[in-house]
């Protein structure tokens, strides 16, 4: 045998390829990352004040329609708010409730599921039972009730949704952390004195961390419906504020002469969670082994 | 010879993988007679298993099978529809893991009278008495109760008998049996063996037996086919297999079965050293070249069939060598 | 067995009371119930008979207590907004939903087997490929946006079907298709991981040795094992069904359960909000448990334990 001599590729060329042969991911966070940057830049991309109203342009249809104006691309809502504009602002509430919603539900759930999982016996059975307490509450029914008996604002939507939506984190940290748990490796670390919260913190958090990252974007979009449907149905962030839910909850009663009303946000949510699962789906191939 | 049962030319499988094609099996021609047992040994990964899931076409996915001629009592074995009628009707497998082979979610006599009704036909009642007779003739006890009974509630070894059982179900002629007493205990090892001989017998069944196990080879072949890197390496009667074995490997092979009274006890059994060549790509030259003893220059150039009679090897040392 | 059956239903009792003192809890944290049921403008000595004749002037635990009693005897209190007997209002409701989450979930199963099915003997190919894409977009649409859409299209395009109401069946098929497609995606994703894993089992590969034809060995052999695991997701699921089913039932106008839901919290009705908490969270647990049981009767190694 010649040994030829190679230069090992640098990380991030590794980490590149590795990518290219994960085509959902590529696509997937690429949307992701653009309407991050479309949310961040929003005073900077957006045509016109989304709250300013001009009631002598009430419901211009969008562009492509004869009576569009490329004025207002996308057209006006019903109080003649640009439709465009609202659509871009609307990014920065769904991302920032998603991503807020799992920061909490994150620490929360991963909390539960390390102590479960590391610790075992009464604890164990403790997180057990909480967690099935909190799978039998109904979760759309209680952050319904929560929003509107504190009132609707995006802190409380937040709030209400990462105090519920941990128990996929609990789930799937406490089953791993009870396998890496019984590996060598935790236990020398331990008969070597080393404090628990040590070994949690450095040991067994990054080894759970790639199936953490799964769950979070299963979690953050899911948590960006969620909103969506609690504002859909008035109950969730409060207008003006222009979140996707609500454009489609208040265009409801127009729907019949101007459906794109609805279409254009019900779109951009769509578009924003099949992005976000897409990435997730290819971040999952990513770190799982080939079964074959 | 009879005028075989199955006959096998230039058979070969392919595997895709990432690394390029793995030729499992490299072109390969054998018979069967009616009612003789055949035995494939080799080591693993040498293209036997590859070989019986070829001949009943249950490769994985992955691997592709081309030959030149497989045909089962005159029929052509590479036609999908004749296949299809022969293939658990006249020839029938068994496999080396009786625990999963089976599957858990229903009972052994559900499992026992499908293939049965679907091939042979008739009324329920009639494949269940069938069904408990053959449990009876592979030596099961209260074959009746135990037709209501699921996979997981047996031992191994019974398992395995009810493989047997089942496989006969449709008095099949030629029977394929891969490694049927590897996950065994030694003790039932023996005794499927026995069971096996013993139907063969009473059948008329031809075996196809696929075995690493020499020791085993020993007492139930009646010809052996000595397969190294996909290849046949030798091929002949039981008798000149074991008495005048005429390749290298298969000597090496024989040199370690463990014998009664001359292996110390406690010894380490014997080994061949070195590895099986990895089997993608094309191999020029002897396969077992870089494990042999009697390795030679010339070894890396094509290797010539010898024969005597019945007895083949493709080696360049004469049969004593 | 049965001591563990018993010992299950132990435990889905004291889930559904910890999920009802919790609801209990926050709703009386909320602010003063009296005052908002009197509404703007109500005289200090309005709201002063309001707390008294619903029971609100005592301590909360009294009140829980009180309530849970009440409940135990089949006596679910009076709703607020409609004036009458809760127990009767959601005997009167449940039937609805059950169409629908029946429905609901026929057609999610109707699609994911055949379609997980196929992914998982073409896993790779195109097909497979496809029925992922379905998969993910049945997860991105909101329900809400669908069902709109829906209607547009089916309602008022094509008006095959009403857009509202519960008069008859057709106004069970908009709202059943919205909540079916809804909670496809994890059951397709299951039954197509189950099928992948069937099809390479030893088992799988007896069957086609005993020269099965190929329907058999798919639907008998390797589906049966791999619709296990998803019978438990049916109970896992009833909640996404019933989140949905609040949503869509208030699209739709259905009168069910989760229309009531929303109303009740829409009008801080909270004994009938009360009631259907503890009734959904009941639901879930006793489901679990069978889902359970019937995992155990479909796969023989798990009876007798």
């Amino acid at each position: 045998m010649t040994a030829i001599t190679t230069n090992p590729p640098s990380r991030a060329g590794r980490a590149f390829r590795r990518l290219a042969h994960h085509p959902s991911l590529l696509i997937g966070s690429g949307i992701v990352l653009l309407m991050v940057l479309i949310a961040i830049f929003a005073p900077l991309i957006a045509p016109h004040d989304p709250y300013v109203q001009d009631i002598s342009r009430r419901a211009v249809p969008p562009v492509w329609y004869e009576k569009g104006t490329w004025e207002n691309i996308l057209g006006t809502d019903q109080l003649g708010r640009d439709y465009l504009s609202r659509l871009i602002y609307g990014t920065r509430v769904s991302l920032l409730i998603g991503f807020s919603v799992v920061a909490i539900s994150g620490l929360i759930g991963t909390t539960l599921g390390l102590l479960a999982g590391y610790f075992g016996g009464k604890v164990d059975t403790f997180v057990t039972f909480i967690v099935t307490v909190r799978l039998a509450m109904p979760v759309i029914l209680v952050a319904l009730a929560v929003v509107a008996l504190f009132g609707g604002s995006m802190w409380v939507v937040i709030t209400v949704l990462g105090l519920l939506k941990w128990d996929r984190f609990a789930v799937v940290v406490r089953s791993t952390t009870q396998q890496i748990r019984a590996l060598d490796y935790i236990a020398s670390a331990r008969t070597a004195g080393a404090s628990t919260a040590w070994i949690l913190l450095r040991e067994v958090l990054p080894n759970i961390a790639p199936q953490l990252i799964v769950i979070a974007t299963i979690e953050v979009a899911s948590a960006i419906l969620m909103e969506a449907a609690l504002s859909f149905l008035g109950l969730g962030v409060q207008p003006p504020l222009p979140s996707w839910g609500l454009m489609i909850s208040e265009a409801k009663s127009y729907m019949f002469f101007s459906f794109w009303l609805i279409a254009i946000p019900g779109t951009a949510l769509a578009t924003l969670v099949f992005a976000i699962n897409l990435a997730g789906d290819g971040l999952r191939d990513m770190i799982t082994p080939e079964r074959s | 010879m009879l005028k075989p049962l199955l006959s096998v030319r230039d058979l070969r499988v392919d595997l895709n993988t990432r690394s390029g094609v793995l030729h499992a099996v490299r072109g390969i021609s054998f018979d069967v007679a009616p009612g003789e047992t055949l035995c494939i040994v080799g080591e693993s990964g040498c293209g036997k298993s590859m070989t019986s899931l070829a001949l009943m076409d249950l490769l994985p996915r992955v691997a592709r099978r081309s030959a030149d001629e497989i045909t089962f009592d005159g029929q052509d074995l590479t036609r999908r529809r004749i296949a299809g009628k022969l293939r658990g009707r006249r020839m029938a497998m068994i496999f080396q893991e009786p625990m999963t082979a089976l599957n858990p979610a229903f009972t052994i006599g559900d499992q026992m009278v499908e293939a049965y009704l679907y091939h042979v036909g008739g009324t329920r009642a009639q494949a269940v008495d069938r069904a408990a007779q053959m449990l009876e003739k592979v030596g099961i006890g209260s074959a009746r109760s135990r037709l209501g009974q699921y996979p997981h509630q047996l031992s191994g070894g019974l398992r395995q008998r009810v493989m047997i059982a089942m496989a006969l179900m449709t008095d099949p002629e030629l029977l394929i049996a891969d490694e049927p007493t590897t996950a065994l205990d030694v003790t039932i090892q023996a005794q499927i063996l026995r069971l096996l001989k013993d139907l063969q017998q009473e059948l008329g069944l031809a075996i196809i037996l696929i075995t690493h196990d020499l020791g085993l080879v020993s007492r139930i072949a009646d010809r052996i086919v000595v397969m190294y890197a996909g290849a046949i390496v030798e091929e002949g009667t039981a008798a000149e297999i074991f008495d005048r074995p005429a390749h290298p490997y298969t000597r090496a092979l024989i040199d370690c079965i463990p014998q009664p009274g001359k292996t110390e006890r406690g010894a380490p059994l014997g080994t061949i050293p070195g590895v099986v060549p990895l089997l993608i790509g094309r191999q020029d030259g002897c396969a077992f070249r870089d494990r042999c003893s009697l390795a030679q220059p010339r070894c890396a150039d094509d290797i010539p069939t010898q024969d005597a009679g019945s007895h083949h090897w493709v080696c360049i040392h004469g049969g004593q060598a | 067995m049965l001591i563990y059956i018993l010992k299950r239903l132990g435990l889905a009792l004291i889930v559904a009371l910890t999920v009802s003192v919790i609801a209990f809890a926050l709703l009386r944290a909320s602010g003063d119930i009296a005052t908002a049921l009197a509404g703007e403008g109500a005289t200090p000595e309005s709201i002063a008979v309001i707390r008294q004749t619903y029971g609100l002037d005592r301590p909360v635990v009294v009140q829980y207590f009180a309530w849970l009693w009440d409940v135990a005897r089949g006596d679910f209190g009076q709703s607020f907004f409609f004036r009458t007997d809760v127990a009767g209002l959601i005997f009167g409701k449940i039937g609805n939903t059950l169409i629908l989450g029946g429905a609901s979930l026929a057609i999610a199963l109707a699609l994911s087997i055949p379609l997980g099915v196929l992914a998982a003997i073409y896993s790779g190919s195109m097909i497979d490929r496809a029925v992922t894409m379905f998969s993910l977009l049945g997860q991105a649409l909101p329900s809400f946006f669908l069902g709109l859409a829906l209607i547009m299209i089916f309602a008022i395009r094509l008006r095959w079907f009403p857009a509202s109401g519960t008069d008859g069946w057709r106004n069970f098929v908009l709202p059943a298709v919205t909540l079916g497609y809804y909670i496809t995606p994890p059951f397709m994703r299951l039954v197509r991981a189950g099928m992948i894993d069937a099809l390479n089992t030893d088992y799988v590969r007896t069957a086609r040795a005993k020269g099965l034809p190929a329907r058999r060995v798919v639907f008998k052999h390797a589906l049966r094992n791999a619709l296990v695991p998803v019978v438990g997701l049916v109970a896992v699921q009833l909640g996404l069904l019933m989140g949905g089913s609040v949503v869509v039932e208030s699209i739709f106008a259905l009168d069910g359960l989760g229309y009531l839901a929303y109303q009740s919290i829409s009008y801080r009705d909270f004994p009938v909000l009360q009631a259907v908490v503890l009734l959904l969270s009941l639901a879930y647990v006793v489901l679990t448990l069978l889902s359970d049981i019937i995992n155990a009767w479909l796969d023989p190694r798990l009876r007798a334990a």
